[in-house]
């Protein structure tokens, strides 16, 4: 088996599929990638035994075969390269993989295929179609809102609601919550399903913000989302989303409209003179006017600041995690936005005024911490 | 500014406690008086020096106290008086000083350092006790030097009203013909260590070589050395921030009834609960601790995200509780622990928390600002009536415990 291909494709292909794979997996085959050769073109796949990922290649081939490679060594040496042709040679029994350049010779001892995974096929998958550009804002905009803890699974993913009326993500740590609607998109067959956080983060890394489709198969176990010549298969997140719809506050009567990077700039400004544990600040809000307040009685530390603000509702003191609110207003890019709120034990909302694509729809939420006042 | 250059002054009450009852009460002066515990179980914390002509000193068996001096009278004492008394000294303390530290409820350091060229720190320091007897009336001994040790070595000499100064140089000479038991940090065990060695007197220590120390007494051997040797370069730190909060609780007579402990436990809970979002703080790690009757003593502690909510706190300390007590042994004594504390609010969650349960906390709160913390409890912790309910986060140093070591 034998092959010859640009050093610098290759490369470019290795460094995506390469993010799944880690030094000491619990499986040490897949710390290889696996190639696959055909008549023509290489099938590169690389997993992490929850995802995995593989991607085509043209290259100068005649022969079909398949062998696993080692992923670090590999990378490296090719990182070393200056475009050129490379030609790999898997040779006879040894198991020694020659590769040439205009350099010299490097041979690196590969693996046979028996060993690794095979991918699980997607039986009575259902099939969504939607533009990369939508999907990879869907997973910009909601993946920094999920959780962390270990205890509850269900909510370390982005949680995909797709039916006729169009295409929901939500995203939630249970401090926060992300709800990112596209309207235009419909699908069928409705389907519900928990992403994990990893392949999200991958696909966000490769997905174009080109018009070029993604289509999504996924039944109870497994998503596959397939575009260009990339196929990513992910197995989902096992358990019942939260109801996140029941603790969105429907009455918030107070709203407040405001500069959104003014209030970002402020909030990170006062947010430096909180504690630096739990990060809190105070937003008080009276007439037309937020002040931001920040204090951390260990160090004597105190910060205060006004801005301007548009505001229909009564007086109220909020406390909140500045690190939610730094989070959620970078993640927005309009010009303005509205924060609604109840009281000061409810939930804020934050959503975009402006600068919105049709079909958009984007819902953000935040939970105060109890203040004394 | 070198380390032997300070001057720092060690300032401590004398019998304090004693010294306030009789300030309300003159007709217990000049008499023995034990202050403590009064059950079969209580300890003496404070006593007169009357009484101590008897070999009574604090932190005894109040039994055995009663049997050492029989007409000796005894009193429970009052820490609400004390603490208003203590608070007086403290503001005529801060008045006077540039930088003090409240280590106790009646003891002070003051850094008097650079000072000297103005006023004369000895002669500064002297003017400040009696401006401290003449406007509380109670009596107060110190001790300055240039360091922390040597200070509060030498106000235990000083003991009763009286002040001495050890001059920079002079450390050495003072403690070297005292005994090893006047070091702060040697305690019962320590001292009978250094005993069996033969080492009685400080002058000793400051003769051994400092890795033969650290080799007898592991890592605290060189602290005792350096003590021994005058040398503390320890800060007067004007506040300290709380770490930890606690409450604990003896009982007169060992119970196995787990329904009380738990009954014990919850209301310890829920009233440190309340203190922490009362003084604006959050916990990262919970506690429980329990001394059987043979005064065998196990705790278990547990990492757990800020928080200040009872829902989430009881039933972690419960769980606790559960794991750690599973001997049916009689329980002498019970404590719950709050440490890794921050200053912040608790952080409502979406799905766990619901508006009733915060405006509940939020109302009970109020309610046990106004009217005192048993103003609401939970009916579970309801007899639970002698567990300590100070604000810890008040700036005063923590309560002191009975059987501390003077």
């Amino acid at each position: 088996m034998r092959f010859i291909v640009s050093s610098g494709s290759l490369l470019k292909q290795l460094n995506m599929a390469g993010t799944l794979i880690s030094s000491n997996s619990a499986m040490p085959i897949l710390e290889n990638f696996l190639f696959t050769l055909l008549p023509g073109k290489l099938v590169i796949t690389s997993s992490d035994s929850e995802s995995t990922l593989t991607t085509t290649i043209a290259v100068e081939s005649e022969v079909e075969g398949e062998a696993c490679v080692p992923a670090k060594i590999l990378m490296d040496i090719l990182k070393t390269f200056p475009e050129q042709p490379l030609t790999f040679d898997f040779g006879g029994d040894d198991n020694q993989l020659e590769i040439s350049s205009d350099y010299g010779r490097y041979q690196i001892g590969y693996f046979g295929v028996n060993e690794y995974p095979r991918l699980p096929e997607i039986e009575d998958s259902s099939v969504s179609k939607m533009p990369s550009g939508v999907l990879a804002t869907a997973i910009q905009k909601t993946l920094f809102a999920s959780g962390n803890d270990d205890l509850r699974p269900v909510m370390s993913g982005v949680f995909f609601q797709l039916n006729k009326e169009g295409a929901t993500f939500v995203s939630t740590d249970a401090h926060k919550l992300v709800r990112y609607r596209r309207v235009d998109i419909s699908t069928a067959e409705s389907a519900e399903f928990i992403m994990p956080k990893k392949p999200l983060t991958i696909l966000k890394g490769i997905l174009s913000t080109a018009e070029d489709e993604v289509q999504l198969h996924y039944n109870q176990k497994n998503c596959r989302f397939e575009f260009k010549h990339i196929v990513l298969t992910a197995r989902l997140i096992d358990g019942r989303y939260p109801n996140y719809d029941a603790v969105i506050p429907k009455e918030n009567p107070n709203k407040l409209t405001i500069d959104r990077e003014a209030f970002l700039h402020s909030v990170k400004r006062v947010s430096l003179f909180a504690n630096k544990t739990t990060h809190q600040i105070r937003l008080k809000i009276a007439g037309s006017e937020v002040q931001t307040i920040a204090e951390d009685l260990d160090f004597s530390n105190k910060a205060h600041e006004r801005i301007q603000c548009d505001y229909d509702g009564s007086d109220m003191e909020i406390g909140f995690n500045s690190r939610f609110l730094v989070e959620m207003l970078s993640n927005l890019e309009s010009e303005h936005v509205l924060l609604e709120l109840s009281a000061p034990n409810r939930a804020g909302l934050l959503s975009p005024i402006d600068g919105k694509e049709i079909g958009e729809e984007v819902l953000m939420l935040v939970m105060p911490v109890m203040i004394n006042s | 500014m070198y380390f032997q250059d300070r001057q720092i002054a060690h300032m401590d009450l004398d019998s304090f406690f004693v010294s306030v009852e009789r300030l309300i009460d003159s007709r217990l002066n000049n008499r023995p008086i034990l202050i403590g515990g009064t059950s079969s179980r209580g300890v003496v914390a404070s006593c007169s020096y009357e009484a101590r002509a008897f070999g009574i000193h604090s932190a005894m068996p109040m039994k055995m106290a009663k049997q050492l001096c029989p007409e000796a009278i005894v009193l429970k004492g009052n820490s609400g008086t004390y603490s208003k008394y203590s608070q007086l000294v403290t503001d005529v303390v801060r008045e006077s000083a540039p930088v003090f530290e409240k280590t106790s409820i009646d003891e002070f350091y003051i850094d008097f350092t650079g000072m000297d060229r103005f006023f004369g720190t000895f002669k500064y320091a002297k003017e400040l006790r009696s401006k401290i007897i003449k406007e509380t009336g109670l009596p107060i001994s110190f001790g300055l030097s240039t360091n922390k040790t040597v200070s509060k070595v030498a106000t235990g000499e000083a003991k009763p009203n009286n002040e001495i100064e050890v001059s920079k140089g002079n450390e050495r000479p003072f403690l070297a013909p005292l005994s090893v038991q006047k070091i702060p940090m040697v305690g019962e065990k320590t001292y009978q260590k250094l005993c069996d060695l033969g080492v009685k007197r400080i002058h000793t220590v400051q003769e051994m070589p400092v890795d033969v120390m650290e080799r007898v007494l592991g890592k605290s051997g060189r602290g005792i050395w350096e003590k021994a040797n005058g040398i503390d370069t320890s800060l007067v730190i004007p506040f300290q921030e709380r770490k930890s909060i606690s409450t604990e609780r003896t009982f007169d007579k060992d119970t196995i009834d787990v329904h009380r402990l738990k009954g014990i436990i919850t209301a310890m809970t829920e009233n440190l609960a309340f203190q922490l979002r009362r003084g604006d703080k959050l916990t990262a790690c919970v506690s429980v601790k329990i001394r059987y009757s043979d005064f065998d003593t196990h705790s278990l502690q547990q990492n757990i995200p800020y928080t200040s909510a009872d829902h989430i706190l009881l039933p972690k300390i419960q769980e606790l509780f559960d794991k750690l007590y599973n001997k049916r042994l009689l329980v002498r004594l019970i404590g719950v622990k709050f440490s890794h504390l921050v200053g912040g609010g608790y952080q409502i969650n979406l799905f766990e928390d619901n508006e009733k349960n915060i405006q509940l906390y939020q109302a009970m709160d109020k309610m046990r600002i106004r009217y005192g913390d048993r103003a609401v409890l939970r009916a579970s912790g309801m007899d639970a009536k002698t567990i300590g309910r100070s604000n810890p986060f008040n700036g005063d140093p923590p309560p002191l415990l009975a059987n501390r070591r003077i």
